[in-house]
């Protein structure tokens, strides 16, 4: 388990003092991903280097499992941080080494295992991101994608029990980002390895993240399951991150309602209600005529969800009834 | 030059050429040898003691910075004369090849060191970043990051400094420290012999072109790409 708490840092940017982290707290239990949003400047990339000190706080406590890392020396930190795996944006990878050179390199560091278990090691990763046939190569040579599959398994290669990713997948293009988070996926799987990680792309909360904390102005102003978080927003920041991801927003909604001039509901389908004709069912039922607005039809890791907007006329039953009607077939309903 | 007379390039004493040429040779290939040895600890640290970087030493990077500064703009011939009594003490000679080597050494050291300190901070900082959060150590990231990262700059460095080595070797021909230089200044200055004086050029221009191509394919080879 992961715990932060009270983390403080300030920049001094040309005189002025800048608070880069203001009193952020966090608890990220053990095996969940755990992702950190928010937009350029919100304070994400200081906090993820707080987490191994690769940037020091003003203030706070960081304990990864039971090192309270930010008492820690220096040297220890060094020790320490050869158990916690980070991946980079720009992959980072030595341009003087091959594929298998690169993920070898912490081993070396580490210096704890003999040049025959080295190697072995470095075969079991490489299997791992399915990059043997690519191992004698440098890094010019290979694309985005396989650039940050040597850094997942670099990060790797001292079995760590937290893995670092920042911003990991921000400079791919999306069908690879899709690989790559899907491979992240299993690694946290197969391993019951602990993922935090940062980013701007809420599709990438979306697709990997258990939970997710959102970072504005070096503060968190909502945190929880991805599932709620992304299905009532309660942020404005969160809800305009969302707003690029085409899921339905109640900002929007105020505008609508008077030119359509009948009641709206929005109607949240998550799990099998998702994939049931519910809408068709209760709206025979309660004699609904119905005016689709909007909707989507997604996955929050792999977990399927829809969100209707839809104007509707009642004729057998009061509008009011409607979200216990709702409830019954497992859609949650709000009367706008 | 119109009525240079090519005959008398028969007259030259080639064996003396040849002699001079081996000085040359071995003047460079020593002073180049230590020039590296110690200008690439004096790089290194220059780099990592640098306000901001890796070991930040403020105070120590302004002494050295100033030492090498101070040793870059004196002129060489000054550097020549005034290292002689250090030259005595160590190697007894203040004159001939052996005498050359040490100011050589001293003149360089600064200038390589320079070099190598620029090319280093090169160096992408998330790949130092990258091995910080891998938890090595500041040996470690010199060792194993810098230096091996840097490779194609500081082997373009060392080139640079061997040819302006020869430059150095030539002029040291003027406190009688042998080789090309010294048989041009005897021979082609002081005796008026021209043609002796445009074979040691040619010489030396040839040397440096032979250094300088050798040096780009070295580049070229451990290039990462």
């Amino acid at each position: 388990m992961i715990q932060v708490r009270d983390l403080t840092k300030h920049y001094s940017h040309h005189g002025r003092r800048v608070a880069a982290l203001e009193r952020v707290s966090l608890r990220i239990d053990e095996g969940t991903i755990f992702g950190i949003i928010g937009r350029s400047g919100a304070g994400k990339s200081t906090l993820i280097r707080c987490l191994n000190l690769l940037e020091r706080p003003d203030s706070g406590e960081v304990r990864i499992g039971d090192d309270a890392l930010t008492a820690y020396s220096e040297r220890q930190l060094q020790q320490r941080r050869q158990r916690i795996g980070m991946v980079f944006q720009h992959f980072n990878l030595l341009r003087s080494r091959t594929v298998a050179a690169n993920v070898r390199f912490p081993l070396e560091l580490a210096g704890e295992l003999d040049a025959a278990q080295m190697d072995a090691r470095v075969d079991e990763l490489l299997a791992l991101v399915g990059l043997q046939d690519h191992q004698h190569k440098r890094p010019a040579q290979l694309s985005g994608g396989q650039k940050q599959r040597v850094g997942i398994a670099r990060a790797l290669a001292n079995r760590p029990d937290v893995l670092l990713c920042d911003e990991a997948t921000s400079a791919l293009d999306p069908e690879t980002t899709d690989s790559i988070l899907a491979l992240l996926a299993d690694i946290n799987r197969q391993l019951r390895l602990t993922i935090v990680l940062i980013t701007h792309d809420m599709r990438v909360i979306r697709q990997l993240c258990d939970e997710v904390a959102v970072l504005d102005h070096g503060r968190v102003v909502e945190q929880g399951r991805v599932i709620d978080v992304l299905l009532q927003p309660q942020h404005a920041v969160t809800q305009s991150l969302l707003a690029e991801t085409g899921l339905v927003q109640g900002a929007l909604q105020g505008q609508w309602r008077e030119r359509i001039g009948t009641p709206v509901l929005k109607l949240t389908f998550v799990g099998e209600p998702a994939l049931q004709p519910v809408l068709d069912k209760v709206g025979r039922e309660a004699g609904l005529r119905v005016n689709l607005l909007a909707g989507t039809l997604s996955e929050i890791k792999a977990t399927p969800f829809g969100q209707l907007l839809a104007g509707v006329v009642a004729s057998d039953v009061a509008v009011s009834a409607l979200p216990d009607i709702f409830a019954r077939e497992g859609v949650r309903c709000e009367v706008l | 030059m119109t009525d240079f007379d090519w005959n008398l390039l028969l007259a030259v004493d080639w064996p003396e050429i040849g002699e001079a040429t081996l000085d040359t040779l071995t003047m460079l290939g020593v002073s180049l040898l230590a020039t590296v040895a110690l200008g690439l600890p004096l790089g290194v640290l220059l780099c990592v003691t640098a306000p901001g970087q890796l070991r930040a030493r403020p105070r120590l990077y302004a002494v050295l910075s100033l030492l090498v500064n101070v040793l870059r703009s004196l002129p060489f011939v000054i550097l020549l004369i005034v290292l002689i009594p250090l030259t005595l003490l160590l190697v007894g000679t203040s004159i001939g090849v052996a005498g050359a080597i040490v100011p050589l050494v001293v003149g360089a050291v600064p200038f390589f060191g320079r070099l190598v300190e620029n090319v280093l901070r090169e160096v992408d900082r998330g790949v130092i970043e990258a091995s910080q959060a891998m938890g090595a150590r500041l040996p470690q990231i010199v060792l194993k990051v810098l230096l091996p990262e840097a490779l194609p700059g500081l082997i373009g460095a060392a080139t640079v400094t061997a040819v302006a080595l020869v430059g150095y070797t030539a002029m040291s021909g003027v406190i009688g420290g042998g080789g090309l230089g010294d048989l041009a200044v005897r021979y082609g200055y002081q005796r008026f012999q021209t043609e002796v004086m445009v074979v040691t050029v040619a010489l030396l221009l040839l040397l440096v072109q032979l250094l300088q191509s050798a040096g780009d394919r070295l580049v070229r080879r451990c290039r990462f790409d």
